[in-house]
């Protein structure tokens, strides 16, 4: 069997990936409130913010990526 | 939709086009006189009337910087029809070569019409076609919603899409002209390949993009079974396909690998494909529009997110099952086998899960018809993955492989689980897409519903019992310890299950069209809801996400 | 609250709330919502499994006052929650979360290790052989030995440091079997053997971890749920300044001498003496008393004390440090250390198992180094096999599960539980005493006989409508009919109020006030009503019992249990509520040293006593408790020292924890038997040499299986749905 010597590396790869991941996810707090967002999900449809708030949309320089929105209040 | 492009867009897209008619120039000029040459014409066809439809409109008026606070959509929705529009395709595909299998004189003596070549188009048209970019068009619309940010730009996706269906028109017409490197679900010659491993990666890019602009700090489950999906499936790709092309102006290749090394690596693809494309990606799919339409929350977010790291790993070891009997050594078959029965854990959590979901919220089920196509979809996904680990225990194996039992577990799956949770999902996004307030017929989702589920009843009925009984004809020993039945014997007996199987076939399809027309209509005729509450919040910039620490 | 910002290094604030009422997803969205929409709030995040919310500031002297009154207005009040690193307690909670996220990541590491290596070993036992199998072996211990680095430590730690003090507890056995089998796996492996048993240490490492992490899980979310709730103790007092100004400042840093400024509806910060003002008082959760106390300057009032009425200025005695609080927490201090050190049942278990199983695993080697004449090898490899099928993964998965389990149906039924030794402690109680004011009853008074004349009723009626003291309305519930016309209502704080009622000059209130206008008999001691120059008519308080005290008092009885209270209340209140029960043990009077004593007595004669109480007086009681309980509205320094909290308004969590406890002890008690059965059939077989290392790493999986699915028949029979944490 040596087809093994690919299949044996890629899938350690891939489940080192998914160790990393997993790392990086616990790292970044992505489990402290598993309540709160699996609740999240439904309220997507959020009340307008931008419209409903006195918003001015800045040109953006470098084509699409910066999507801008400055406002009247002090950015943290 | 050319105008919500900007200036760099619309430039962007008239380079790529460009630059996708000169290698469809290139493959005709190098191919000549080989399929290879048909394909750089498709090519040139496909990038020729995109780079028009650019051209056409390259000076209409520009878009103002107002759409950046809205979700792109406009891939979403070319998806949901590209999908559906697939699904008839692979659907009449299907229903002619079960047709065949009843009545041999429908291929009307054509080369191209022979069931070798059909039958690929079918899988190939119903896989990636329609489960393909249902998965992209859903994906688009999820990872979007829950990061609560617009996509990254605007030609990657446009890319992925038109890129992905590109890829399926070279396959689908590639079979029809006998272009094929005989692996199952992995058909497509060399160059195919490498464009698909292109649009993939594109895939992957855009989507680890768009969660890196996110402005909810939480990652939604549904975004790891997809990113899983994606990634997985860029590696099986690769190595599944690493072929020496026989020259570069023909399509023929020849795999890497030889014997049953080559078996090996296929059905590690082949199921791996199974796990990744048809479960992983439309668990994702499930995860956020069942509990988006059932309104309450999935049952358990932990145990999602455990289930998710558990069908991560038992998935990969398992596809060795499908060459028990064989020449495969019996330490691989039985590594195949002990995987097989492990993921049967992981599978039935994830169905307890969605299941869990809909307690308490049966009226809902009873009364929508979309909500009823995702908790059937679920009932499916447990049978189906039960049925899988069975049949990979090797005694149960003895009997049902080489017969239609195999084909009905394959079809109780994607007819029952995933066809059923992409129309669902399908039904549950249209209105929200288009900004309309509900699908244009309800009525029209109920008679689906019933086509399709009455349909997959009927489909995997006719195949139990067809696979049961050939499996038993074909070990019955007369007393002289000669076989009782002839193979012919055997395929006589089929007839009549046959002619159901594609009787139930003919119904899901039905069912299909229904839901094209129902989606057109619905963009056609229901009148446009006043814009409502679907935003992305502001950019982080202003709006910083909370650490959740 | 200045003292909870917390700034980052760009210069923004951030603040962290406790929100009680957040129920669902859809009170997040209204809180963010309505937070997001102004201009003062940078950002705001509600975590709904711990019930808060953080809010970032735009600027860290951003004034909260306005935040939290909008907040309130919403019908979400909000408290905030000590900062991390601001207080003991808090710092702790984050070595302890970081703890367990260590665990976490060792249990990834192991799981990924065991399926890996699980994958390659299948292969090897099925039959691999030559080239691939050596391979595979090799590969296995490349995953296996940095696995078993990382993911061991937790134990090779705790066994090494028992070691040296000359202890063996269980991580002994778990360290020496799991160190022993990748020694000479490596061994047998490097000396071309055809088995090795990677498979067998690293999935032992993960069941064990996989039972360590859980039981770090379930107390941090205790943990956490518990600072989360609201805090009733004042953190701040505003103190006058010369030139009359009001000035907020800590409670660490009013200084003896200075002026506070205390209006009607706080909490006594520290302790002092009225200077200016009259007031009642409510002492309920500071003495246990339920009366309200009348107070005039120059009486002198402990810290947690609830002002009712008045504004007062009073002169603090004493600094925070040395209050009548600070007296109680170090009183609860020492009670906890008489409390004994309970060894739990786990650990008594391993007691006895570790040397019996190191002695068994010896004695094999020897007998087999014996019998095959210096085989040592041989040898080895069964005194292993004994060490991992002997492996106490029953005491380290079992016990932890059930607990778990446990916890999460205490939790649906609205019981807090702080960690598992306090489960085992309440399974084995054989009786139960109660604090009254505050726990068996709301503290609330209620009316129980008031006057019959019509005209009475009305007077009172309307005058009690214009009060806002307990007892007034709680008149005003009682009599619930029509009052009589009302002016000129003056309300004098700490006697009563006095009006004119249909145009007849009348006051409710203090027996000797009233008896001012009146003739008010002597004996009457409860609130009294009468019109000038008339005959009074007196009221008599009597407490509201809390919902489910009576089915509370009476499962416990049926259980086997002695109930009794202890009460720091008058002895005629006790006996009433006493009687009312239809407990026959009442203590009144008692201080909270008393109560410690009355304990301490019980533990004495060997009885185990559960304590159940919320005032600052129980505190040191329920520390001294066998195990204690409190209610959610009990103070500070009772739910720290509480091994549960109740946290629905009933009694019902008192008899159902206990149930709970029971089912979760006969539990343990099975899956122990479970696993000593075991045991008994497969040693033998071990220590006979027939078992092989990857057979008993496989007996000892399905054996955890067994009793991890035994602990979740806990879950049946809990009530569904609503969450009360």
């Amino acid at each position: 069997m040596t087809i093994l010597v690919v299949l044996i590396p890629v899938a350690l790869g891939l489940g080192l990936i998914g160790l990393a991941a997993f790392f990086w996810t616990l790292h970044s707090g992505q489990y402290e409130d598993l309540a709160g967002d699996a609740e999240r999900i439904l309220f997507d449809d959020d009340t307008p913010l931008i419209p409903a708030r006195k918003t001015t949309l800045l040109p953006s320089p470098g084509g699409d990526m910066p999507a801008t929105i400055a406002e009247d209040r002090t950015p943290s | 939709m050319i105008a919500s492009l900007t200036r760099d867009d619309r430039d962007a897209a008239v380079l790529i086009t460009t630059l996708g008619v000169a290698i469809g120039l290139l493959m005709t000029a190098v191919g000549w006189g080989d399929p290879l040459a048909v394909h750089g014409v498709i090519v040139m066809v496909f990038c020729g009337g995109l780079l028009f439809l650019v051209a056409r409109n390259l000076n209409a008026p520009l878009p103002g910087n107002d759409r950046l606070a809205s979700y792109y959509d406009d891939p979403t929705r070319v998806g949901v029809l590209l999908a559906l529009t697939w699904a008839v395709v692979g659907m009449v595909m299907g229903v002619w070569v079960a047709s065949l299998l009843a009545w041999p004189d429908l291929r009307f003596d054509a080369a191209w019409s022979s069931f070798g070549r059909l039958r690929p188009v079918h899988t190939s048209g119903v896989i990636f076609g329609f489960g393909g970019n249902a998965l992209i068009a859903t994906s688009f619309h999820i990872m979007q919603r829950t990061s609560r940010a617009r996509l990254p730009g605007q030609i990657a996706p446009w890319f992925v899409l038109l890129g992905f269906n590109l890829f399926c028109i070279i396959a689908a017409s590639g079979y029809l002209m006998g272009v094929t490197q005989s692996k199952e679900y992995a058909e497509p010659e060399w160059y195919a390949d490498i464009w698909l491993v292109v649009v993939w990666v594109a895939y992957f890019t855009l989507y680890i993009r768009t969660l890196a602009r996110r402005n909810e700090p939480h990652i939604y489950v549904a975004n790891w079974y997809y990113l899983a999906f994606i990634l997985v499936m860029a590696v099986l790709h690769i190595v599944d396909n690493l072929a020496v092309p026989v020259s570069f102006s023909g399509v023929k290749s020849y795999s890497a690998f030889a014997g049953v090394q080559d078996a090996m690596i296929q059905w590690w693809y082949g199921h791996n494909a199974v796990a990744f494309f048809l479960t992983s990606g439309f668990l994702g799919m499930l995860y956020y529009f069942l509990p988006k339409r059932a309104e309450r929350p999935i049952y358990s977010y932990r145990l999602s997110i455990l289930s998710f790291w558990g069908i991560t790993f038992f998935y990969i070891w398992v596809g060795s099952h499908h060459l028990l009997y064989t020449a495969l050594p019996q330490w691989v078959q039985t590594l195949g086998v002990t995987f097989s029965v492990m993921l049967l854990v992981p599978s039935w959590a994830s169905a307890g899960n969605a299941l869990m979901t809909l307690n308490g919220a049966w009226h809902k089920v009873r009364d929508d018809a979309t909500l009823r196509f995702m908790m059937v979809a679920a009932v499916f996904y447990g049978l189906s993955t039960f049925e899988g680990s069975f049949l990979a225990l090797p005694p149960v194996n003895s009997l049902s492989h080489y017969t239609d039992w195999t084909i009905g577990h394959v079809h109780s799956g994607a007819m029952g689980w995933v066809a059923l949770i992409s129309f669902g999902s399908i039904y549950a996004l249209t209105p929200v897409l288009w900004r309309r307030e509900a699908m244009y017929s309800a009525k029209a989702v109920e008679w689906h519903f019933w086509l399709a589920l009455s349909g997959t009843v009927i489909y995997v009925f006719a195949m139990w019992n067809s696979g049961l009984t050939q499996g038993l004809m074909w070990r019955t020993y007369a007393e002289g310890g000669t076989l009782r039945y002839s193979f012919l014997d055997s395929l006589v007996a089929m007839h009549g299950y046959y002619i159901a199987r594609a009787f139930g076939g003919l119904l899901f399809l039905i069912g299909a069209m229904i839901a094209l027309w129902n989606v057109v209509m619905t963009i056609l005729r229901v009148p446009v809801l006043v814009p409502a509450l679907d935003y992305p919040t502001e950019s982080e910039a202003f709006e910083p996400a909370v650490p959740a620490e | 609250m200045r003292a909870d910002v917390c700034v980052d290094e760009r210069g923004a604030g951030s603040i962290r709330f406790s929100v009680a009422n957040l129920r669902c997803g859809g009170c997040v969205a209204t809180v963010e919502h309505a937070l997001r929409a102004r201009t003062d709030v940078a950002a705001a995040r509600v975590n709904l499994t711990l019930r808060q919310l953080v809010i970032t500031l735009p600027r860290p002297d951003t004034d909260l006052d306005p935040i939290i009154g909008s907040m309130a207005a919403l019908g979400f009040p909000v408290t905030p929650v000590a900062s991390v690193g601001a207080s003991g307690m808090a710092a702790d909670g984050a070595q302890e979360a970081s703890v367990s996220k260590g665990l976490i990541r060792a249990l990834a590491v192991a799981g990924f290790g065991a399926a890996n290596i699980m994958a390659l070993s299948v292969g090897s036992w099925a039959g691999a052989e030559g080239i691939t199998r050596t391979t595979f072996h090799w590969l296995s211990a490349a995953i296996a030995v940095p696995v078993v680095l990382y993911s061991g430590r937790p134990f090779f730690l705790s066994a090494w440091s028992a070691l040296r003090g000359g202890r063996v507890n269980m991580d002994v056995p778990i360290a020496l079997a799991v160190g022993l089998t990748l020694l000479l796996s490596l061994f047998e492996m490097l000396s071309g053997g055809a088995h090795v048993f990677f498979d067998a240490a690293v999935t032992l490492l993960f069941f064990l971890l996989a039972g360590r992490t859980l039981d770090h899980l379930m107390r941090d979310r205790a943990r956490s749920a518990v600072t989360g709730l609201a805090r009733l103790a004042p953190r701040g007092a505003h103190v006058c300044q010369p030139d009359g100004g009001l000035v907020w400042t800590p409670i660490d840093r009013v200084e003896p001498g200075a002026v506070v400024a205390i209006g009607p509806g706080e909490r006594i910060p520290v302790d002092c003496c009225i200077i200016d003002g009259m007031t009642d008082l409510d002492r309920a959760l500071v003495t246990g008393e339920s009366v309200f106390v009348p107070a005039r300057p120059g009486d002198s009032l402990e810290a947690g004390t609830l002002n009712l009425t008045g504004a007062i200025a009073a002169r603090v005695l004493r600094p925070a440090s040395e209050s009548f609080l600070a007296q109680i927490i170090a009183m609860q201090g020492e009670a906890e250390t008489t409390r004994g050190h309970y060894v739990r049942i786990a650990d008594r278990a391993a007691r006895l198992y570790a040397p019996f199983v190191h002695i068994a695993a010896l004695l094999t080697f020897v007998g087999w180094l014996v019998a095959t004449d210096g085989d040592w090898r041989r040898a080895l490899f069964v005194a292993i096999s004994v060490l991992i099928i002997t492996c106490p993964c029953a005491l380290g998965l079992a016990v932890p599960v059930a607990h778990v389990v446990a916890a999460g149906k205490l939790l649906r039924m609205g019981v807090l539980m702080k960690d598992g030794s306090a489960l085992e402690r309440l399974a084995d109680i054989d009786g139960a005493v109660f604090d009254k004011t505050g726990t068996l009853t709301t503290g609330a008074p209620m009316i129980a006989a008031g006057p019959i004349a019509p005209a009475d009723s009305a007077g009172a009626m309307a005058l009690a409508m214009a009060s806002n003291h307990p007892a007034a309305r709680a008149i005003a519930r009682y009599l619930d009919c029509k009052p009589g016309m009302i002016a000129d209502a003056i309300e004098v704080p700490g006697d009563g109020i006095e009006a004119c009622v249909d145009g007849k000059r009348a006051r409710l209130g203090r027996a000797g006030w009233v008896g001012e206008i009146t003739t008010v008999p002597a004996a009457m001691d409860g609130p009294v009503f009468g019109f000038a120059g008339g005959p009074a008519v007196q009221f008599e308080l009597s407490e509201t019992l809390r919902q489910g005290a009576h089915a509370a008092v009476a499962t416990l009885r049926a259980g086997g249990l002695a109930i009794a209270i202890l009460s720091g209340d008058a002895a005629p209140r006790v006996g009433r509520v006493a009687t009312t029960l239809g407990v026959r043990e009442a203590v009144a009077n008692a201080k909270p040293a008393d109560k410690i004593a009355w304990l301490e007595q019980r533990r004495g004669d060997g009885r185990r006593v559960l304590m159940v109480g919320d005032g600052l007086n129980d505190a040191p009681a329920l520390a001294a408790a066998h195990v204690s309980m409190a209610p959610a509205s009990a103070s500070d320094a009772g739910r720290t020292a509480a091994d549960f909290i109740l946290l629905r308004e009933g009694l019902d969590g008192v008899p159902e924890a206990w149930l709970t406890a029971r089912a979760t002890a006969r539990v343990v008690r099975q899956n122990f038997i479970a696993a000593f059965a075991y045991n008994i059939v497969t040693i033998p077989l071990a220590v006979a040499g027939m078992v092989t290392p990857l057979m008993a790493a496989l007996a000892m999986s399905a054996s955890s299986i067994i009793v991890v699915a035994n602990a979740l028949r806990l879950n049946g029979g809990a009530r569904p749905g609503a969450s009360g944490a």
